[in-house]
């Protein structure tokens, strides 16, 4: 099991670090913003997989919250891009 | 379950879930403006959180035995990631396009640039238009 785990939790830092450099070279602002979402889907898939690694018991319960409150960042965001206008 | 049987299913949902992450990562580079980043990004949470979503249950099914609150747990956050992550997306997009995010210019078919056939269109940039537009 833990190899399995440090294999998610490697390919998982990898797409984050991927994310960075594409906000590194990307200037407009959704891409940043879509960007943003993809970091915070992949640090709570590490959050998930550490869970497993050290026998946690709220694994489920993690990820069931930040899939609910996972939409208010994305959607705080295109309220900025469109300057609080709907 | 035998403990084999439980690290190739996490091992099997997890690596592919995980996969699909940095591919998704991987095509923001491909693709040219926040429209199309936006759209190479659903098989991330459609496809990708939601392996993951099954890796963790099979993991707690595996140390933690059979329970209903688990189980609704873990189909509820199946649902919210696939659902929330579509409207999510869809607010981000509509969002992108109304605040002037650049298109890539070899988009093709680009039915936003021009306004379909019989529409009498009114100059955005008059400011009496934009107010009406920004109220309605």
């Amino acid at each position: 099991m833990t190899v399995v785990v440090s294999i998610c939790i490697f390919i998982l830092a990898a797409t984050i670090i991927v994310g960075l450099l594409r906000v590194l070279t990307a200037k407009d602002l959704g891409s940043r913003a879509i960007v943003s979402d993809l970091v915070y889907f992949s640090s709570i898939g590490i959050l998930t997989m550490i869970g497993i690694q050290v026998s946690s018991s709220i694994v489920i319960d993690i990820i069931f919250l930040a899939s609910m409150v996972g939409i208010l960042a994305t959607i705080a965001l295109a309220r900025i891009l469109t300057r609080g206008l709907r | 379950m035998n403990d084999v049987t439980a690290t190739v299913l996490v091992g099997v949902f997890g690596i592919s879930g995980s996969l699909l992450m940095l591919f998704s990562a991987l095509a923001m580079f491909r693709v040219r403006d926040a429209l199309s980043r936006i759209n190479v990004f659903s098989p991330a949470t459609g496809l990708g959180m939601p392996l993951i979503v099954a890796a963790a249950y099979v993991y707690v099914l595996h140390t933690e035995g059979f329970a209903w609150i688990t189980l609704l747990m873990a189909v509820g956050a199946f649902v919210c990631l696939i659902i929330v992550s579509s409207v999510a997306s869809n607010t981000l997009s509509r969002s992108s396009v109304l605040s002037g995010q650049p298109v890539h210019r070899k988009t093709s078919p680009n039915r936003l640039a021009h306004p379909p056939a019989g529409v009498v269109d009114v100059d955005p940039d008059a400011p009496a238009a934009a107010e009406e537009t920004g109220e309605s």
